[in-house]
């Protein structure tokens, strides 16, 4: 019998409904994390805890050496290995929320006794943060919205392969953290706009401190919040809150953002950050010209107006050419520009615009990265503009501004994910509300309302195909009123396998396009085995245990950062765009028809570049198996174009197993000109420049079509050259 | 073959042979060169760019003796070639041309000239070049140095900077002169008059600035065309469609992922408007009054419209994205 009061005693307690929903939420959220966090670890559990990539290296260097040596140190960390010959101060050249961020997660693991390396919270920092992210996106939507959208928005953000592409485990970048510093900014915006205390406000500014020292994306925030402001004003929406909420945010978010070293005074100065300060001024004129409205007759009102209107923009406008004509104020810069003007970059910054992710966007990218959500996030724009509110008119213009950046750059792809996320749940959710709601028992909807979308929503997060089910058995006993329990449950089914589909295909995206760490590679054979491709690390190793300290080397840019990372030396030209002509002056080789051949139908530039020259050294001597003759590239499926050449001022000191890189050493001038004739005429001056030995590699496998790594090893007489 | 006065010459006096011998090569060097400065003259008039053949380019460009300098910009400007950089070049090569042919200071010491890899591939091929465009300047006396081909990875093909490169190279100074482009100022004051002159025509009745679904529908247009990719067709300027030259069959969608035709964003924009129609129809049946009946046929367009048209997307992604695994009712 007590059993039995206790047993209604906690029914009663769960079914109250504030209860049950705070546990459904949590339980939603909890597994939406967890679910999140684990699809991101397909590299991880296939490979092992590396980071990935390029830039992670950097970053992941930057982030020991701040740990090893404080964060003082760190800011004024002049980095010899990197930029060679010039260095690099890379206090004032990096964003460094990042290395931050990792730094007090080791920092606090360590202080509660949790012996960690700091690689690990490298490498896990991205799928951590990637809950977070949810959360945040719960928050956001659930304040524009409903919690169950919110829900909804939760689960997708959490597994949606346009933010996976950036956040898997061991790409330590940027990016992983700042997309949950630019939701949670936005949340508390929303926040703010909504009950227009100075508190939010003051958290807005702190969060997009955050941001601004996480990723140059802060710009997109320092933008869209003005525009909102700008717009709600133009609709007639002005109040008080608004007033409050944007000046507050405004002033301290300017001067906290100015407290970045690599940001420094760009706030005041260029103009990417002029329409949050013009912004400012207007709001602050409209508050004033309200102000004094209130004690004004209609015509001195008028009058009045006018005098100031014309006042105002006349001297704004003088300002503004008069500092950019005396140089305190920049022009726009061209990564930013570029944005505007779609011609702007091929013609200024060919070097941009070759970058692959600086590339416009084609629909299958939207596609692949989106899927149902992109189809499905227009019908959640269309609700927010027929239900339209203060908060909404910002989700609808990050919505069309997010979407015209997507499609000019994929990168930019990254910044519409979250929004995409949010609106598609408004519409998801918005249809789920109508076909579960149980006509009959009108007095327990609200809860069922709510509580149900969130149950399918955690059954498509595990794709198990048996869970909707259940959904379905309960609502075939109802009767029929309107629409009638029968459509009503073909149209959640419809939906639910959608949603199913969803997942699936985000799995498949994660496991097959975004987990590679491209640093080792793998290869399968005929039968499905697995070969794993290690050869980077092997080359890093031996260059590292090798080579003098002092080597330098040089190398495709790509791999700049890998071999100052883990070889620990100096490398010619690395993986940032600082100053173009380092890299625009490694040219491409390709034969007029635009392709990269390496066979004997290649243009003779190539087959005779120094490149070719090293990747291909004796490799017409290997015979890889009876049925390829020999000199027979796997990777490209061709027998390569020229395979008999002798090299005059490199030898070769070391090949990787399976050849992906070789090292080369360059050989010291000869005392006397020997009068061979050279095999590469043009090229012996080239060589000459070159510091010391090089490594090149070929068969890059899965990574494009352009490795190569040269390295130098500097005796100190050879300085002379460069 | 030297002339016949210089035979005589030749023949009757000994001893200025040296001199009249010269002097007759001079005089045929003098013809050849006056006749090919007049032909490119000629037809420098016609075009500012002259067009040159593997031919013409050796005669012109490579055979002595010259006074003028010439700027090659070698090129393939053929759509099979899909070149848009070298379109871009082009263009720009061409503003460069015509100022300096409008110039006041146009002379016949320097002319522009281009070779299609398509009419001159064997330049190409003595020129050891590999990829296109490539701007090479050819000086009056001798051959091309290192620096007589323009860097364009460093310094881009912008024509101000083809033209201090050009009076780098031949200390002639070009002012670039741009055609001002007026279609962009022109499409944008029609479009402020068309809608100014809406709003006057309706100044009495504005109320369609508040109507919702007109921001809406606004607002979708907009995600549409950038989800549709139409940013991308405007950046890289793809064809309309592809028709097989050996079958005749016409393409509609691009066989490979990286690559979209105009028609093909045109209907993935229909097919994405459809699904959101669907999902806007589903809710728009529970609001609706009426009877049941009608309620129940609207919720079931608007499913039908999700999930046909949503499934026809994801079997042309397929068909693009190959080796995708899979589909949802439609193959």
């Amino acid at each position: 019998m007590a059993e039995a009061g206790v047993k209604t005693e906690i029914r009663s307690a769960v079914w109250k409904p504030g209860g049950l929903k705070s546990l459904l939420s949590f339980s939603i959220l909890f597994l939406a994390w967890l679910v999140g966090f684990s699809s991101r670890l397909f590299a991880v559990i296939r490979f092992e805890s590396i980071i990935h990539e390029f830039d992670p290296w950097f970053n992941y260097r930057a982030t020991h050496y701040m740990v090893n040596n404080g964060f003082y140190n760190f800011l004024n960390w002049f980095d010899d290995r990197a930029w060679y010959p010039l260095g690099r101060i890379v206090g004032g050249t990096v964003y460094p929320g990042l290395m931050v961020t990792s730094g007090s997660i080791y920092w606090i693991l360590d202080l509660l006794n949790i012996p960690i390396h700091i690689r690990e919270v490298c490498v896990f920092l991205a799928p951590l943060f990637s809950g977070m992210t949810a959360l945040a996106v719960y928050f956001f939507t659930t304040e524009i919205w409903s919690a169950g959208a919110g829900l909804f928005a939760a689960c997708f953000i959490a597994i949606v392969p346009g933010y996976i592409s950036r956040s898997v485990a061991g790409s330590y970048d940027n990016e992983g953290i700042a997309i949950f510093a630019l939701m949670f900014t936005y949340f508390l915006w929303i926040k703010s706009v909504k009950t227009g205390s100075l508190f939010w406000a003051i958290c807005t500014a702190l969060s997009y401190f955050y941001m601004v020292s996480a990723w140059g994306g802060y710009v997109f925030i320092i933008n869209l919040i003005p525009l909102h402001v700008f717009v709600l004003l133009i609709m007639g929406r002005y109040s008080r809150r608004i007033y409050v909420a944007y000046n507050a945010f405004f002033i301290v978010g300017l001067i906290l953002s100015m407290q970045v070293p690599f940001v420094g005074f760009n706030p005041i100065s260029t103009s990417e950050h002029m329409a949050s300060a013009g912004v400012f001024a207007l709001l602050n004129a409209y508050g004033a010209l309200k102000y004094i409205q209130s004690f004004l007759t209609k015509a001195e009102f008028k009058y009045f107006f006018i005098i100031a209107a014309l006042g105002a923009a006349g001297f704004i406008f003088v300002a503004v050419v008069g500092l950019t004509w005396a140089g305190y104020i920049h022009p726009w810069s061209g990564r930013f520009y570029s944005l505007w003007d779609t011609g702007y970059a091929k013609i200024h910054i060919p070097i941009i615009a070759s970058v692959s992710e600086h590339q416009p966007t084609t629909w299958v990218s939207f596609f692949f990265d989106l899927h149902i959500l992109v189809c499905a996030f227009p019908a959640g724009v269309w609700y927010c503009v027929k239900e339209v509110n203060d908060e909404r008119v910002f989700v609808i213009l990050y919505a069309i501004f997010a979407s015209y950046f997507a499609g000019v750059m994929v990168r930019l792809m990254l910044t519409l994910t979250p929004i995409v996320c949010v609106l598609a749940a408004v519409a998801f959710s918005k249809t789920f509300e109508i076909y579960l709601k149980d006509d009959s028992l009108k007095a327990n909807n609200k809860d069922s309302e709510e509580d149900e979308p969130e149950n399918k929503n955690d059954n498509k997060l595990y794709d198990k195909v048996g869970k909707p089910k259940k959904d379905k058995k309960e609502e075939k006993p109802k009767n029929q009123e309107a629409i009638g329990m029968n459509i009503k449950s073909i149209v959640v089914i419809a939906l639910l396998l959608m949603l199913m589909l969803f997942a699936v295909h985000c799995t498949w995206v994660t496991s097959s396009a975004y987990s590679s760490p491209s640093i080792v590679l793998a290869s399968y054979n005929h039968d499905g085995s697995r070969t794993i491709l290690d050869d980077f690390r092997e080359a890093y190793y031996w260059l590292r245990q090798n080579t003098h300290d002092k080597a330098r080397v040089m190398s495709w840019w790509d791999y700049g950062y890998q071999i100052a990372g883990m070889g620990n030396r100096t490398t010619l030209v690395d993986n940032n765009t600082w100053n173009n002509s380092h890299i625009a002056l490694e040219s491409d080789y390709f034969t007029p028809q635009g392709e990269f051949r390496v066979d004997s139908a290649g243009s003779s530039t190539l087959l005779n570049c120094l490149m070719y020259k090293l990747s291909y050294y004796r490799f017409g001597e290997l015979q890889l198996d009876f049925r390829s003759p020999p000199g027979f590239d796997r990777t490209r499926g061709v027998e390569i174009g020229n395979k008999n050449f002798e090299l005059t001022h490199l030898e070769e000191a070391y090949t990787t197993e399976h050849w992906l890189v070789r090292i080369y050493k360059v050989k010291d001038l000869e005392n006397r000109n020997t009068i061979i004739k050279p095999t590469i005429p043009v090229k012996r001056t080239k060589l000459r420049s070159s510091p010391s030995k090089k490594s090149a590699k070929k068969r890059p496998g899965v990574i494009k079509n352009k490795p190569k790594i040269i390295k130098g090893k500097k005796p100190t007489k050879t300085t002379s050259k460069k | 073959m030297a002339s016949p006065a210089g035979c005589n010459v030749l023949a009757l006096i000994f001893v200025c042979v040296c001199f009249c011998l010269t002097d007759a090569v001079q005089k045929k060097k003098d013809d050849i060169l006056g006749e090919r400065v007049q032909q490119l003259i000629e037809w420098n008039n016609k075009k500012s760019v002259i067009r040159l053949n593997g031919e013409k380019f050796r005669h012109y460009v490579r055979e002595v003796p010259r006074n003028y300098s010439v700027i090659v910009m070698l090129t393939a400007l053929q759509p099979q070639r899909s070149c848009s950089v070298c379109k871009q070049a082009h263009e720009e090569y061409t503003v460069l041309a015509n100022s300096w042919r409008y110039s006041q200071g146009f002379s016949n010491k320097l002319f522009f000239a281009m070779v299609d890899y398509d009419e001159g591939a064997d330049v190409f091929g003595s020129l050891k070049l590999s990829t296109a465009p490539v701007f090479m300047h050819f000086p009056p006396k001798g051959k091309p140095k290192k620096a007589d081909t323009m860097d364009i990875h460093r310094v881009g093909f912008q024509a101000e900077q083809i033209a201090r490169w050009v009076g780098e190279r031949t200390d002639i100074q070009i002012r670039i002169f741009r055609p001002p482009n007026y279609s962009g100022t022109l499409a944008l004051a029609l479009l402020f008059s068309l809608v100014g002159g809406l709003l006057y025509l309706k100044r009495n009745n504005l109320e369609f600035l508040y109507n919702r679904n007109f921001w809406g529908i606004g607002a979708l247009a907009v995600i549409f065309a950038m989800t549709s990719g139409q940013m991308w067709n405007h950046i890289r300027g793809p064809p309309v469609m592809h028709k097989n030259p050996n079958t005749g069959q016409i393409n509609y969608i691009h066989g490979s992922s990286q690559g979209q035709f105009v028609v093909e964003t045109y209907i993935i924009m229909l097919l994405n408007a459809a699904i959101v129609g669907g999902f806007v129809l589903m809710s728009e049946a529970h609001v609706l009054k009426g009877d049941p009946g009608k309620k129940r046929v609207i919720a079931l367009i608007g499913l039908a419209c999700v999930a046909i048209f949503f499934s026809l997307l994801l079997s042309i992604f397929r068909s693009k994205y190959h080796g995708y695994p899979y589909s949802f009712l439609i193959k």
